[in-house]
């Protein structure tokens, strides 16, 4: 579980080497940091013990995002660099391609993640030098060096990496990330993606069986299965002002104080591409990259259980969320089960209320449900746009099938 | 040995109760403590962080200046409470009164208002309000006279109510499962209360009183268009923590460039100790406040337990992340933070070192699990010491202003409607405060 010693060493004699020639100075850091699980401990419990730690790396930078209703707007954002991808390529080839939201990261809990951080530069903003950041909102007992505040830690310049490490032991739950650096700014560009940590009672097969049908996982260690779900599907609400974008890539004086969106959208769409499976936002100004990879549509068959991990990460926006015709059950808020010591705060409840930086973890039965289209959306209505596009905005579709399912 | 040091310590808190320790004598929290406050309604100015200077309309202590927000009255429970206010304002300001939400109020003197008695804008007009603090917890007072206007004006202030049980006393803080065990008992700052149950033990507090402005209100005023002021159409843009914008939150509390703005809203703490935090918000919107570092569970809102029955304390209490205060509302939260499960010793210890206090044991001598990359590769934040290590410091670059001496790990608590991290059109500003782990020998000032 702990870095190799061997690897440590042979890294720090490079990192040594590169300080003795000075053409290593001068030339970019793409160091990806990921030590091999060679300890032999189980520590995800996952019956593998070499699978424990998990290696991203990712880019920050600039790119472009569709709106619903057609509309292209400047965005920053993260991007995940395949593994295929060879070091001196990771410029060529991963600038412009931001995505929104960023690439999602799923742990199993007992995971340790090593997330490499490059940074790509602005490409439509050659003006600008900004540093960029992975803040891990919400994570318990967070360090500062790992944190992503720009005034507490270091944050990584263009042509470079940075290496963020997380562990994952007792930190199940709902959670996501942001770059923390002209924090306003780059969260109102794009700068946000999901990020949870499956908990380890997913091992738990026997659990797992008692649901029926058995369930696929479970929101939380919650020792009772009350948190099994047969589906799931995380939900991202945010949203963009046009006017900050168009004066961004305007290189205009940006207007924090007049920002309110006017764009609302879930996992980067609006309402209707949320309910398209397609990945989407592939324009040229994007290098055709597909800038807006997730759908938010949700399909189960009666009888199942569906957990929504939601969380809001507008710059300015509250939202309160409904599902028409499924009743909601609140079973956790924050990344943590909704219970203390032994007493369930779990609640029913038809509206859902939920402020900038927080998560809420719903469970959505379908026992009762007839089968049909359901709508997940905002019931502050006026958030239901797409810019001047009256009809769309913070919205998508819970599809119930029958028990015996819709077919293909 | 253990039974001898409490033994110890028992006689050496006799003792010292006996001179400092009165009830109430602890608070952190900076406000006036007593059972009558004679507050006094005045126009003066306040400083924006974007340098903007702009009128209000405030409560002063006596013939003190006014300040925003007004002072934090700290009170004990059981007692009666008297509130003398009269109004120096401007006659165009009106008549002013004050309400205490969550408390039952007798009103005399003055003249009959829409909510309760108020005091005309003469000077020398008394309004007595009485009420008993029969319960402990955070509360707020402000106008009850034209609110819309009065309270964004500045008209507001936050009440503490101290528990009359359990007793303070000078204990360290428990140790969690897996820790290592505390300092030198000499080193804790003691056990306090936030309501009467011992499950609300903490052993320092802070208050974070959020608010929001629209400055073209307070020019309106300042230039006498009365007649224009249309709240209906209120737009903030300016976003205070105890009346600060920051980075003037993290000035030192009472500097003579802010005198009519006294607090400060910056926070140091030892790992392992317990923080009691009383959020309020006056205002218009909801301030979703995001804890960097750590949950905070949340215990109380509006001055009442989150207990399922008398006496149980605060079971039905939960944590998050990010909490989000509603206008008017009083949230008390404990937050505490190891950095249990990091993976890595947070200390930079070798396997053989001794643990410092309340270090997660799990996690001694574990290696640091990354090669940070060179200094020509990053940027140094200001609150950064150099050194990934909790009291370490590190060789900083040069123009670095080197803030964080002792090494301390710095979080950021702020509102997460992102967008009120500005004054007006300048970030970063508004409701950012920080809150600072410090080791523990960094010695702290007591409670």
């Amino acid at each position: 579980m702990k870095p190799r010693s061997a690897w440590g060493i042979a890294a720090l004699v490079l990192v040594g080497l590169c300080f003795a020639a000075w053409p290593c100075l001068a030339q970019l850091n793409l160091m990806v940091q990921c030590p091999a699980d060679t300890d032999g401990i189980d520590a995800d419990g996952d019956g593998n013990p070499a699978n424990d730690i998990v290696c991203k790396h990712i880019t920050a930078g600039d790119g472009f995002a569709t709106m619903a209703d057609g509309t292209v707007l400047y965005t920053f954002g993260f991007s995940e660099v395949p593994e295929s991808t060879p070091p001196d390529q990771v410029f060529a080839q991963r600038q412009v391609v931001a995505e929104l939201p960023g690439p999602s990261i799923v742990l199993r809990e007992g995971q340790e993640l090593y997330l490499n951080l490059t940074n790509v530069g602005m490409i439509n903003r050659p003006d600008l030098f900004d540093t960029h950041s992975v803040h891990w909102h919400g994570i318990p007992n967070s360090g500062s060096i790992f944190d992503g505040l720009p005034e507490s830690a270091p944050t990584v310049r263009m042509g470079a990496t940075f290496p963020y490490y997380y562990a994952t032991q007792g930190k199940e739950g709902t959670y996501f990330y942001h770059c923390h650096v002209e924090v306003v700014e780059h969260m109102q560009m794009g700068m946000i993606g999901h990020i949870y940590v499956l908990p380890r009672q997913d091992q738990d097969t026997a659990l797992k069986n008692s649901g029926n049908p058995p369930f696929a996982g479970f929101a939380y260690n919650d020792g009772d299965a009350s948190t099994g779900y047969h589906v799931s599907k995380a939900l991202q609400l945010a949203g963009f002002d046009s006017r900050f974008h168009i004066q961004h890539i305007g290189i205009q004086n940006l207007p924090f104080a007049q920002l309110k969106d006017d764009y609302h959208f879930i996992n980067g769409r609006g309402y209707p591409d949320t309910v398209n499976p397609d990945p989407l936002g592939a324009s040229p100004e994007n290098n055709n990259h597909p800038a807006q990879p997730l759908d938010s549509r949700i399909q189960a068959n009666q009888g199942e259980r569906i957990l929504l991990r939601i969380h809001n990460i507008s710059t300015t926006h509250l939202f309160t969320v409904r599902v028409l015709g499924i009743p909601m059950r609140v079973v956790g808020l924050d990344g943590k089960l909704l219970r203390n010591g032994s007493r369930d705060l779990f609640y029913e409840t038809s509206s859902l209320t939920i402020g900038g930086g927080q998560a809420a973890d719903l469970l959505l039965d379908t026992t009762d449900v007839a089968p049909g289209t359901y709508f997940f959306y905002t019931t502050n209505l006026d958030d239901l746009i797409n810019g001047q596009q009256d009809r769309g905005g913070l919205m998508t579709e819970i599809v119930v099938c029958p028990a015996s399912g819709c077919g293909v | 040995m253990r039974k001898r040091r409490w033994f110890g310590m028992a006689l050496a808190a006799a003792a010292l109760w006996a001179i400092v320790m009165e009830p109430a004598a602890w608070a952190k929290i900076l406000g006036v403590q007593g059972t009558s406050f004679q507050l006094v309604a005045k126009q003066d100015r306040i400083t924006l962080g974007d340098g903007d200077s702009v009128l209000m309309w405030g409560f002063a202590l006596g013939n003190g200046r006014m300040q925003y927000p007004g002072p934090t009255l700290i009170v004990n429970q059981g007692d009666t409470i008297t509130v003398n206010l009269s109004n120096a304002l401007p006659a165009t300001a009106g008549n002013v009164s004050i309400l205490f939400p969550g408390h039952d109020v007798a009103a005399s003197g003055g003249v009959a208002g829409a909510l309760t008695r108020e005091a005309p804008p003469d000077g020398t007009t008394t309004v007595t309000y009485t009420f008993t603090a029969s319960r402990p917890g955070t509360y707020v007072y402000h106008s009850g006279t034209r609110p819309d206007l009065q309270v964004e004006m500045g008209l507001l202030g936050v009440i503490v109510v101290r528990p009359t049980s359990p007793t303070p006393n000078s204990a360290c803080p428990p140790v969690p499962d897996g820790h290592n065990a505390g300092p030198d008992p000499s080193l804790c700052v003691g056990t306090k209360f936030g309501y009467d149950h011992e499950d609300t033990a903490y052993d320092r507090e802070f208050l974070i009183v959020m608010t929001d402005m629209d400055p073209r209100v307070h020019r309106l005023v300042e230039f006498g268009r009365m007649d224009e002021i249309d709240t209906t159409n209120f737009f903030q843009t300016v976003w205070f923590a105890n009346g600060r914008n920051f980075p003037d939150t993290i000035a030192n509390a009472q500097v003579p460039w802010l005198p009519t703005q006294p607090y400060n809203a910056i926070f140091l703490m030892h790992p392992g100790e317990r923080l009691l935090v009383r959020l309020v918000t006056l205002g218009r919107d909801p301030h979703p406040l995001h804890f960097h570092g750590n949950h905070i569970r949340v215990i109380a809102r509006d001055g009442r337990l989150l207990s399922s029955a008398p006496g149980n304390g605060p079971d039905l209490s939960f944590e998050r992340y990010t909490v989000a205060v509603n206008p008017g509302q009083t949230v008390d939260g404990l937050y505490r933070w190891t950095g249990a499960l990091m993976g890595w010793d947070i200390y930079g210890h070798a396997p053989g070192d001794d643990p410092a206090p309340y270090e997660f044991l799990g996690d001694h001598g574990a290696n640091f699990p990354v090669i940070l990359p060179s200094r020509d590769d990053v940027v140094f934040g200001q609150l950064y010491s150099g050194s990934p290590f909790l009291g370490g410091e590190g060789s900083l670059p040069p123009e670095h202003a080197g803030l964080n001496v002792g090494g301390g790990f710095f979080y950021m608590w702020h509102s997460h409607t992102e967008k009120e991290l500005a004054n007006n059109n300048i970030f970063p500003g508004g409701l950012i405060t920080f809150l600072g782990v410090v080791p523990w020998d960094v010695p702290l000032e007591a409670e």
